[in-house]
């Protein structure tokens, strides 16, 4: 006590008044400017621009530019959240405007500049990261500041399950979408498919995704009744799989549970055709499968033909949707004519609810979006997606966004092969088994 | 045993191409002892002008490769007119950072005109003879890897015999040793550091067209062959370029055999490991001079 008495009769109490003043200033002004009219809603955008996650970035870059797009210009026609109309109605017609970082795809770098999002351009949610890796490197960062955060195509079940208060995810995790690849698998015989599907290897890279995948196949694929004959995981950047395609063939799986990026996956297709090993079934869960620049090559070589893998989305079905195509037009505007894929219709769904949610709490404080955000109930017709809505659990994860399988046909293009309902819907019959690489070599080029 | 005769071979034929793609290193680091870290860089542009060229004018790789390596020849003589020379002089961390900021700039103009997109270059007569395999006593070897690594073999022992049997190789390589003695006897060095950088460049980039049959092209696709490169160099031992195909073999053996019998985590543990292991017995290298 006497220290403190002996501290304010010196020259530290200017100091000390000094400080709490600009601290009440300070306090004062964000008050002030919070309650000023909204003259633009500003979503800060951390993607991996450049650096290995690059090609995933673009395709989240055009997706953001896209619903920029659809929320300051009017469509009247367009069934989507905020797309007749120009700029949020809440707000007397304010503009989105994007402020994009570009991290490298490195999580140190998108740590700072999701804090210097937050501190100096005051944005008001922060989207991204695209990654789920780098994505859980800044959501302490949202956390600790207590600004919104949403990563959509982030896929691990980790991102909701640590308690964040300011994370959402409107797509589905990998654990429902593996467990889609699994339930198919099991239920095929019973619908028309093969009875001699009896054991599985995984063959998965190394990051977080990969891993994620990787455990929950490896607790799947057991209880779907399969024989694990084989785990293997890679390093991302690969040069070579040689060796260990040689170690599938030892295996002999009849399904191969497969989890990597295109740059690898194009050296495991070119080892497995030198050893001539293909098994039964190729089940994959995103990374090439979700690339459309791997999906077109594919086309030139029926490299796909037979993969089968999870989606989030039927995109055979809901490409026929209205909405679906005036939304693809308006992104091919900025994807240099590439088509929507289902990482970007992830994204645009997204982005689109995360603007829907500022509107709607008509106010940019962060309890009012978290307030709006939770209220959350967003019907399928709303949607370029065909998840069944979008509503969220206590963890802020979407309850309601499902998972599909598919399957590349002989044209390149993807097909529904479940749920039942909707590969019914899809009539399609799928490939059994997997074409050897000489019947893939023989059969006609989609892009030839 | 077939298990294992099969990864030594598939180690082999990897390890050809890893050599072409060190041998540009071995040249500009190894034998004139400056630094490149864009050197997977300049492969990534033979890689991007192979699908360019393939894809614009269905000119095959195998063909586009002499235009490629003569742009690229060009080009790294450019580099050290225009770059290198005013580090070369200064502290290597003047050069390490040159490079880097090359890198970093060769990379996102790639990002800014091409997109991050992966490509594929398909429809060539490599691709086409994928598939194609010639069995010897149950081994099995890949007939484009085949092509490819002996396109590279004889590349590289053209290079040996430029570097070791004619006047321009001695050049280089006196230059290398003693700059003041070189320029004694009317060798101008800075021609031979430029020309250094010009083969160097070619070479990695007339490795990157062959890869391009191979691996799928985009704007990160040189630093993990970078890397390699590194070790590779560095094991071969400085100044050999003999020692360079050798060691990329060696590397591309322990990769393949260690994955058949190890987790593939340790792939590249042993590769860095075999190289301390070598670098605590025979710090210049496995066949270096200095």
């Amino acid at each position: 006590m006497r220290i403190v008495i002996d501290l304010l009769k010196t020259r530290y109490v200017p100091i000390f008044l000094a400080v709490g003043l600009l601290a009440l200033t300070a306090t004062l002004a964000g008050r002030t400017s919070a309650q000023a009219p909204i003259k633009e809603v500003l979503i800060g955008e951390v993607l991996p621009l450049t650096g290995n996650f690059a090609t995933l970035g673009q395709q989240y870059l055009w997706s953001g530019q896209t619903v920029e797009d659809i929320v300051n210009n009017d469509y009247p026609d367009l069934s989507v959240p905020l797309g007749p109309g120009k700029g949020f109605p809440a707000f007397g017609g304010a503009p989105l405007k994007l402020v994009i970082r570009d991290d490298q795809s490195r999580g140190d770098l998108a740590r700072t500049l999701v804090e210097q999002l937050i501190t100096v351009n005051k944005v008001h949610w922060i989207n991204g990261e695209g990654t789920s890796g780098n994505t859980s490197i800044i959501q302490p960062v949202a956390e600790s500041y207590g600004i919104p955060l949403s990563c959509s195509p982030c896929a691990s079940p980790t991102l909701t399950e640590k308690g964040f208060k300011w994370f959402w995810r409107t797509g589905p995790n990998d654990r429902t979408m593996v467990a889609s690849v699994f339930d198919f698998l099991k239920d095929w015989p019973k619908n028309g498919g093969p009875g001699d599907l009896k054991t599985v290897a995984i063959f998965t890279c190394d990051n977080l995704f990969c891993q994620d995948n990787f455990k929950i196949a490896q607790d799947l694929a057991p209880k779907a009744g399969f024989k694990l004959v084989s785990e293997l995981t890679t390093k991302t950047g690969a040069t070579t799989l040689a060796s260990e395609v040689q170690r599938l063939q030892a295996a002999n799986p009849d399904i191969l549970f497969f989890v990597q990026y295109p740059a690898e996956t194009a050296v495991f297709q070119a080892d497995a055709k030198r050893a001539g090993f293909m098994p039964k079934v190729i089940a994959t869960s995103n990374g090439a499968y979700s690339d459309q620049t791997w999906l077109e090559a594919q086309k030139k070589t029926n490299g796909g033909a037979g993969w089968l893998g999870r989606d989030p989305t039927a995109i055979d079905l809901a490409s026929k949707k209205p909405s679906w195509k005036k939304v693809n037009e308006i992104y091919r505007k900025y994807s240099r004519g590439q088509d929507m894929g289902e990482l970007a219709m992830r994204e645009i769904t997204g982005m689109l609810w995360v603007a829907d949610t500022i509107n709607r709490a008509k106010s940019v404080e962060p309890a009012a979006l978290a307030k709006a955000a939770a209220e959350t109930n967003t019907s399928p017709d709303q949607m370029i997606i065909d998840y069944k809505g979008i509503r969220f659990d206590k963890s802020n994860q979407n309850v309601l966004a499902s998972g599909v399988v598919t399957q590349i046909g002989w044209n390149g293009e993807k097909h529904t092969i479940w749920p039942w309902a909707l590969a019914k819907e899809a009539g399609y019959k799928a490939i059994y088994p997997s074409p050897s690489w000489a019947d893939r070599d023989s059969q006609p080029k989609p892009s030839r | 045993m077939t298990e294992l005769l099969q990864a030594v071979v598939n180690g082999l034929q990897m390890g050809a191409l890893y050599a072409l793609v060190a041998v540009g290193l071995a040249i500009i680091w190894g034998l004139m002892e400056m630094v490149n870290f864009a050197h997977g860089e300049f492969m990534m542009l033979g890689m991007f002008g192979a699908w360019w060229l393939s894809s614009t004018l269905g000119l095959d790789p195998l063909i586009a490769m002499v235009p490629i390596a003569l742009v690229m020849y060009g080009l790294g003589v450019v580099v050290y007119t225009q770059l290198m020379r005013r580090v070369q002089r200064g502290d290597v961390f003047a050069q390490i950072f040159a490079t880097v900021g090359l890198l970093l700039f060769l990379q996102n103009t790639v990002v800014a005109g091409f997109t991050s997109d992966y490509r594929f270059v398909s429809d060539t007569v490599l691709a086409r003879l994928s598939g194609v395999n010639i069995d010897l006593f149950g081994i099995r070897l890949g007939l484009p890897l085949l092509i490819a690594g002996l396109i590279g073999l004889a590349l590289f022992i053209l290079l040996y015999l430029l570097i070791d049997r004619t006047e321009i190789g001695l050049s280089l390589q006196a230059t290398s040793e003693d700059r003041e003695a070189a320029m004694l006897v009317g060798i101008h060095p800075r021609r031979m550091f430029a020309m250094a950088w010009g083969l160097g460049a070619a070479l990695v980039a007339v490795a990157g067209v062959i890869l391009a049959n191979f691996f799928s092209v985009y704007p990160q696709v040189g630093l993990q062959f970078t890397v390699l490169a590194y070790a590779i160099v560095a094991l071969g031992g400085f100044g050999s370029i003999l020692g360079t195909l050798i060691a990329a073999l060696l590397v591309g053996v322990v990769q393949s055999v260690t994955v058949v019998y190890l987790a593939p985590a340790f792939k590249d543990a042993f590769v860095f490991g075999s190289y301390l292991l070598i670098g605590l017995a025979r710090p210049q290298g496995l066949f270096g001079r200095f």
